[in-house]
């Protein structure tokens, strides 16, 4: 047992030379270490936070913002042991299979890996994010109580797998949750209060040479390791590589300009529809988590087929039912009306509000850049230029439009769609800060900054990990992909440093 | 004399008509009564049809719907129309289109 050291208690000009250095001690970080306890390497895992929450610490997250409003740059990501899975949610679903293709109607779509990559990883990954046994799309089978039937159609009823929330459980906050294992682990030191100020590459810019550190406390040290990856954080990840700009004068990796842009969110508006279900009953599944007899706590949500996304061009997403509410004068109308055409009755029909969490089309302009300001540690701050196409709008209108006629079909229900213009979407905006897409995976140099395996394309020695991977973003949270990923990368780092 | 009576017959019976309107809603004759015949609840769909974006004069939908709705009635249309993708935003909600063109035609009517 190595247990955690803080920075702040070594000796001036402490030189570190590990196997391998872990940047950022979130999900990602956490996973690779666990991954690779036991191995035969020695590993740095360097975070730049404490064990808790600290203002100081988390106020070098802070940067600026144009265009879209969203989340300030310091509340939507934490930066302490355990990282942004401090304020998770527990949501967690794999991406499926579309989501890795190249869809030819979204530009820059599509991953160098198939989803058959990450599958060996999944259940890992899922155990690590303690979310119970692998249902998801089995979840029809599992479920108690008659769930709503959709006609043929677009959109299938699918499912979020939690990790463990229910009642005043919370889910898997990774610092908390695998202390004594990061601990425990003979060949892993964690570092914490370890801010890496720069990654400096050899003269000839094709290896890491060393990391530059510093200590809110004022001290600074070096490592110097075989190698290196960055899993900081979609954002944090680009802006070290854009400020490391010594030897590349562009930032490491960035000699395609292709660091910090591409950035992703999963837009997650609210109250985007009215489902009415004519019947009036509705299975719990939908509006909130269900426990079942085996531990999986479960949610329904619809979805859109690999099919549909391929047929209508349009984008993923995934539609919840949120809270009850009533029906106005032409509401009342249209599901009278509706209702008896189809000779069905809906005297008991009861009408919910529908939520979504959306795909964004991949955009090179939606990017981070660094601005003059600086941290507190010399480092300079991000600017994000947020933007939503319009297209992004319209092409999950028709999945819920589509969702509408599958209800009319199935006599079950109807739906109706609650905005239609920019502004009415846009007051309805709230993010899932789930970052993405900074530092994207493609074997083309000129596409991506890394390739298939997470490795800076020109860098022998630097990996990046994490959703800044995610070339496309599916509509799944990120959290329990992005781990799979970083386990798949686990297995890749025992082979080459072995 | 005989005048006055049937004067006053006819405003009783008037008057018994509009009275059965809390029962039964009648409206004035329209040249589209056959299809409107379609539609259980007029006042409802007159609601409805009141939000369709307005297009089709009301000849041109009665024409229209007498073609959709002649073979098997409304409730086979609609059906037709979902299963074909024949789905109409009113108000944001997504109906039938006959269902849509109907209540807009009770609305114009």
């Amino acid at each position: 047992m190595t247990g955690f050291i803080d920075a702040r208690s070594l000796p001036a000009a402490t030189v570190l030379e590990p196997d391998l250095a872990i940047i950022g001690g979130g999900p990602a970080g956490i996973s690779l270490a666990l991954a690779l306890a036991g191995a035969k390497l020695n590993i740095l895992l360097l975070e730049s936070g404490g064990m808790n929450f600290d203002s100081k610490t988390q106020k070098m997250y802070s940067g600026a913002e144009a265009g879209v409003r969203y989340t300030a740059l310091d509340a939507g990501r934490l930066r302490f042991l355990g990282g942004s899975s401090n304020h998770w949610g527990g949501y967690c679903r794999p991406l499926d299979e579309a989501d890795f293709a190249v869809r030819d109607w979204v530009p820059h779509s599509g991953w160098p890996i198939t989803r058959k990559a990450l599958e060996p990883y999944f259940q890992k990954a899922q155990a690590l994010c303690e979310a119970g046994p692998w249902i998801y799309d089995k979840g029809n089978e599992a479920q108690e109580g008659p769930l709503l039937p959709l006609g043929k159609g677009g959109l299938y009823t699918s499912w979020f797998q939690f990790s463990k929330t229910r009642d005043s459980v919370l889910p898997t906050y990774f610092g908390h949750r695998y202390e004594q294992d990061l601990k425990a682990a003979r060949n892993i030191t964690p570092y914490v209060n370890a801010n890496v100020t720069a990654i400096r590459l050899n003269k000839d810019a094709k290896s890491v040479e060393r990391l530059e550190m510093a200590t809110l406390a004022g001290g600074r040290f070096t490592v110097k390791p075989r190698m290196v990856v960055l899993a900081a954080g979609a954002m944090e990840n680009a802006r070290l590589l854009l400020a490391s700009n010594d030897v590349m004068p562009a930032g490491v990796g960035n000699q395609n300009d292709l660091v910090g842009r591409f950035f992703a969110d999963h837009p997650i508006p609210r109250d985007v529809a009215t489902l009415v279900v004519f019947g009036g009953a509705l299975a719990p599944c939908y509006g909130s988590t269900v426990t079942l007899p085996n531990g999986a706590v479960m949610r329904a949500a619809f979805s859109p087929t690999g099919e549909f996304l391929k047929a209508k061009n349009v984008a993923g997403s995934l539609t919840t039912v949120e809270n009850a509410i009533e029906l106005d004068e032409t509401g009342t109308a249209a599901v009278i009306t509706t209702a008896i055409a189809l000779g069905v009755d809906a005297s008991v029909a009861k009408c919910y509000s529908l939520g979504c969490g959306m795909e964004l089309a991949p955009d090179p302009d939606r990017r981070l850049t660094l601005t003059g300001e600086k941290d507190a540690l010399g480092l300079p701050r991000l600017k994000l230029d947020m933007h939503i196409a319009d297209s992004d709008f319209a092409l999950y209108r028709q999945t819920l439009a589509e969702l509408g006629r599958q209800l009319l079909a199935s006599k079950t229900g109807m739906l109706r769609l609650n905005y239609s213009r920019r502004e009415q979407w846009l007051a309805a905006m709230d993010w899932g800060n789930h970052h993405m897409g900074t530092t994207r995976m493609s074997e083309d140099p000129k596409q991506g900054v890394v390739n298939a395996d997470g490795l800076v394309h020109g860098i022998g020695n630097l990996y990046v990990a994490g959703s800044s991977l995610f070339p496309t973003y599916g509509s799944s949270n990120p959290t329990l992909n992005l781990i799979a990923l970083t386990l798949r990368l686990g297995d890749h780092l025992k082979k080459v440093m072995a | 004399m005989v005048a006055g009576v049937m004067a006053a017959g006819a405003a009783l019976a008037a008057g018994l008509y509009r009275f059965t309107d809390l029962f039964v809603k009648h409206y004035p004759a329209t040249p589209y009564d056959d299809v409107l015949a379609a539609l259980v609840d007029r006042a409802q769909a007159t609601k409805l049809g009141a939000k369709v974006p307005d297009g089709l004069e009301p000849q041109a939908l009665a024409a229209r719907l007498r073609a959709s709705l002649k073979p098997d009635g409304l409730a086979a249309a609609a059906q037709s129309d979902v299963a074909a993708g024949r789905v109409i935003e009113v108000d944001g909600w997504v109906v039938p289109e006959s269902v849509a063109l109907l209540s807009a035609l009770a609305a114009k009517a």
